[in-house]
């Protein structure tokens, strides 16, 4: 009987949980607060804690490879980069790019933020991080969490639980984090600016402009593959009008399901022994770097192109050039319409905001190609 | 660790200027698209103004 | 007769005035969704509402007429 007892007892995990478990448990119940009471990213944040919080618990063996659970779904999900390009395809089928369209110089503002990626680059490396570190580093300034993890997973699989729960979490923080940067860096007259009307964008356009700029990437920076073709993949589904069902079903239930396996499967990579080190908090850090750098890089864009141009823009927009979609845009819009109740900036920012995201693609298809 | 500086360099300068250049050709061929799109439905337009008279 | 034009693309979210109301300069008068977000739209004249030609609910384009005051 007591032999019985004895045996359950050290079977059990109990014994063998470590202080870092510990820790990490916390960790799992800090993200589990933010993503339930302050809804920050709850989609995400809440599988993602989740996963720390099992992956924490000794002898569960769910991240053992060939033969844990999770770790099935991170192998075949994330190692082989099933998910990241899959998320994309839901994104093209949700975004417009008309705003872009209509306004293709947005573009150049989609490009100047990502800048801060590489200013971030040095800083890392500056820290001691490696080539491959400071690459999967850099790009949480592009603030695009599915391009974060794919770049990561492919350059420094050992540090994708940090860098993918910084930019999900400086994401969310974008109401937070830009608006100092842009009061700083603009003045209240270029905050006042109210930008020229819009062209119509007709659905020609809209059909031809995935086909023609998909194509256009991967010929030029063909490691933007996976990414660029299930991004505009998504976009032709949208904007083509007759497959509604693919739409649907591309942004609403294939979403849905990838991101439940996705950030399960980044939750467990976070175990005590990989995410408790010093690195991880230099990973914060620089990660909240690189967003204010990017968002800063973006403005100065905007303001730079504002010598050229007789239609000013504002230069706000040039803050929503990091991919957060579309937080970033509702935050200029805000900050926007602060100084100027009658400025209605939303649709102006989803053009450079659409464009970050190709931007990132772009950036992190070329530290790939550089790096990998 | 040694740090590769050339390397570090090079993935900087050619990183910055490859996006750039990226985007730019984007936005040109953008343009482009939009010019050529205007010109057929432009065309569009015309044959159904000229075609429904007929009708 | 000055008209309210929605400055961008969205739902009504609410529409504070009604029919023969009367409103003055920077009054709120409707609130509009666009990606999530509720954007006021504030009125541009003072005068008199003779008509609303949205209500709750419905989708507007950029340039559409919201009301139309007096």
């Amino acid at each position: 009987m007591f032999n019985i007892l004895k045996e359950l007892i050290y079977s059990s995990g109990a014994v063998s949980l470590t202080g870092g478990n510990l820790v990490m448990w916390l960790v799992a119940f800090v993200l589990l607060y933010l993503a339930i009471k302050k809804k920050y990213e709850p989609l995400l944040l809440l599988p993602i804690a989740f996963g720390i919080l099992v992956v924490n618990l000794p002898l569960t063996f769910l991240m053992e490879p060939e033969h844990g659970l999770i770790w099935f779904f991170y192998h075949y999900g994330i190692e082989q980069d099933i998910i990241p390009p899959l998320i994309f395809l839901g994104l093209g089928a949700m975004i417009d790019f008309g705003p872009l369209i209509a306004n293709p110089k947005t573009l150049l503002l989609g490009a100047g933020a990502q800048a801060g990626l590489y200013v971030t680059f040095f800083a890392a490396i500056l820290f001691g991080f490696d080539l491959q570190e400071a690459g999967s580093i850099a790009i949480i300034g592009g603030a695009d969490g599915p391009t974060t993890i794919y770049l990561t997973s492919k350059l420094a699989p050992h540090l994708l639980g940090a860098t993918a729960v910084s930019a999900y979490a400086y994401m969310a923080l974008v109401p937070i984090i830009q608006p100092p940067m842009m009061k700083l860096l603009t003045t209240d007259h270029e905050r006042k600016i109210v930008m020229t009307k819009l062209r119509p964008v007709s659905k020609l356009q809209k059909i031809c402009f995935p086909i023609v700029t998909g194509m256009t990437i991967m010929l030029v920076v063909p490691p933007a593959a996976p990414l660029i073709s299930m991004l505009m993949l998504g976009n032709l589904f949208k904007e083509s009008g007759v497959v509604e069902r693919l739409t649907n079903a591309a942004s609403n239930e294939l979403m849905n399901i990838v991101t439940i396996f996705l950030g399960l499967s980044i939750g467990a990579t976070m175990t005590a022994s990989t995410f408790l080190s010093p690195k991880v908090l230099f990973i914060f850090f620089l990660g909240l770097f690189a967003f204010v750098i990017s968002t800063a890089a973006g403005l100065l864009m905007a303001k730079f192109m504002n010598l050229f141009l007789k239609d000013k823009i504002n230069p706000l927009i040039g803050a929503a050039g990091v991919s957060a979609v579309p937080m970033a845009a509702r935050c200029v819009h805000k900050v926007g319409s602060e100084a100027n109740r009658r400025n209605y900036l939303l649709m102006y920012a989803m053009g450079p905001n659409v464009a970050g995201v190709i931007g990132t693609v772009v950036a992190a298809a070329i530290l790939l190609k550089n790096l990998g | 660790m040694e740090t590769d500086c050339p390397k570090v360099l090079e993935v900087f300068g050619s990183g910055i200027i490859g996006v750039f250049l990226v985007m730019i050709l984007l936005q040109l061929l953008t343009q482009l698209s939009t010019r050529v799109i205007d010109v057929v439905e432009k065309w569009n337009k015309d044959d159904e103004a000229q075609a429904e008279p007929k009708k | 007769m000055p008209e309210l034009i929605a400055p961008l693309a969205g739902n009504v979210w609410k529409v504070l005035i009604a029919v023969g109301d009367k409103v003055e300069m920077d009054d709120e008068v409707i609130i509009l969704e666009a990606l999530k977000m509720e954007t006021p739209i504030y009125c541009d004249d003072s005068g008199t509402v003779t008509e609303l030609r949205v209500k709750e609910g419905d989708a507007v384009e950029e340039g559409a007429v919201l009301v139309v005051i007096d």
